[in-house]
């Protein structure tokens, strides 16, 4: 299949969502459309070619520019733009069971759920309610940035300054892939994301699990060496002192799916490194390598760390 | 001595935007930039100041309005071109015709095409606000 490459989890022919499905009929009756055209438009010069040359009426001749050339052209053009704007007004309207507010970072992600009960501070992963519409809000801290979850809808850009809208309203079940579509720099290629689409009771379930702060014993041999090595400064750890605002927010980390912003699987393993050989896991972020943890200290943080569920 | 050849026409000296002149060309095309700026503008100033989410109601009127005087300005051009330029929308000879008349067709028939464009280039701009209808 000619689309072959476009399979999978990133695929934004996959119509998961509302908005992806609106922007593929559009795009399906595009690529018809236009094909249509050329071949209209290839045909005539085929019969231009092969035709014996005689003289058409003056009048069927301007007509025929008049319509085809201007009259056509205009109408096609207008009617295109009338309806991709009416999907762009959608997708950006106002309203949403759900609203996530999510900023752009280099080269992370911070998400924030506003829930009645006040905001849910998570990072890197999107968690959704099937069928329900969601509204993000997005911002960006440095530079643009760009919100895709090609599976499910969008793109939208994430400008310093200003925030944006976008709506995505899951249909399938799934764990989606979703991006940063705006080069950023460095680590723009690594900055990514899963959108998990849930049932809504396990939706609801795991909000209420995120809202929680961390279960950490206050003598926590891992949590005293997290403190002591200073990882709190840029972290936070919601239950303890660790309130650092510079990267993502640790207090349900291992109950994420990716570590590194949707990179590597969250393993005990891949921890570590991340720790040890912060550059060589995602070059030119912001967090240092400690090259100099090892054995039991590196050993006792990284289970602490895998606790934090 | 033979009488010099007049590159002025006959009359007063030449105004713009009239026989002879080739201002008609980008007259059209500067009145569709004109009301793209000044649609950007007062967009932008307007939501500017109050914010996302406020409603255009008011900015898109005026760039509606705005648009319907242009066009009604470039139909007006439209028209010179045809009765003092002679242009004609489609050709059927070339105009290789070395004269004042040969030119001035020219000129005609391009500015002709151009009023077409910026025309219609005025309504996709005036589309977007109408559709969209907030910041
Ligand atoms: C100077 C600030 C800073 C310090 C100090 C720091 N980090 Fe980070 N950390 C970051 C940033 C920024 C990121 C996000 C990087 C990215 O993905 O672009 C990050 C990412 C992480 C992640 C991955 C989070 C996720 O959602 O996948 C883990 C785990 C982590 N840090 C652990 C630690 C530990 C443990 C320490 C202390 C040994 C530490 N960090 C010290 C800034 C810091
Ligand atoms: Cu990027």
């Amino acid at each position: 299949m000619v689309l072959a490459g476009c399979g999978g989890r990133h695929n934004w022919l996959a119509a998961a969502g509302e908005e992806a499905r609106a922007v593929e009929t559009l795009f399906w009756i595009v690529l018809v459309g236009a094909g249509v055209i050329w071949a209209l438009v290839v045909g005539l010069a085929v019969y231009a070619h092969r035709a014996e040359a005689k003289p058409h009426r003056e009048r069927e001749a301007r007509r025929f520019i008049l319509w085809g050339g201007v009259a056509l052209p205009v109408l096609v053009v207008g009617g295109l733009l009338i309806w991709g704007l009416l999907i762009l007004r959608d997708i950006t309207a106002d309203d949403g069971a759900l609203t996530v507010r999510v900023d752009g970072e280099r080269w992370w992600w911070r998400v924030i759920y506003d829930t009645p009960e006040g905001p849910v501070t998570t990072a890197n992963e999107i968690r959704l309610p099937l069928g329900e519409r969601a509204l993000f809000r997005l911002t960006a801290d440095d530079v643009i940035h760009s919100f895709w979850v090609p599976a499910l809808g969008g793109k939208m850009d994430m400008i310093p300054g200003r925030e944006t809208t976008l709506a995505l309203t899951p249909r399938r079940l799934g764990n989606w892939g979703g991006l940063c579509a705006e080069f950023c720099g460095g680590a723009h290629a690594l900055m990514r994301f899963d959108a998990i689409v849930m049932e809504p009771d396990d939706f609801a379930a795991w909000l209420a699990q995120e809202a929680q702060p961390a279960r950490v014993a206050m003598d926590d041999p891992g949590f005293a060496i997290f403190a002591e090595e200073g990882c709190g400064a840029c972290h936070a750890i919601r239950g303890t002192e660790a309130q650092g605002p510079v990267g993502p927010d640790l207090t349900h980390l291992a109950s994420r799916d990716k570590l590194g912003a949707g990179i590597y699987d969250m393993t005990p393993e891949n921890i570590a490194r991340w720790i040890t050989e912060t550059d060589a896991m995602k070059p030119d972020i912001d967090m240092p390598s400690y090259p100099g943890l090892r054995g039991a200290r590196l050993d006792t943080l990284v289970s602490f760390l895998m606790s934090l569920e | 001595m033979a009488p010099r050849r007049k590159i002025v026409p006959p009359g007063d000296a030449p105004r713009v935007i009239d026989q002879g002149s080739v201002w008609i060309l980008v007259a059209a095309p500067s009145i569709w930039a004109a009301h793209f700026l000044i649609s950007y503008w007062v967009a932008a100033i307007w939501c500017a100041k109050l914010g996302r989410g406020t409603s255009l109601a008011e900015p898109r009127w005026i760039i509606a309005g705005l648009g319907a005087l242009c066009i009604g300005a470039i139909i007006g051009l439209a028209v010179l071109a045809v009765r003092r330029y002679g242009g004609v929308f489609v050709i059927f000879e070339e105009i290789t015709e070395s004269s004042e008349r040969g030119r001035d067709r020219f000129v005609g028939h391009v500015a002709l095409l151009l009023c077409v464009l910026s025309a219609a280039a005025i309504l996709f701009t005036v589309i977007p606000g109408m559709v969209l209808g907030q910041c």
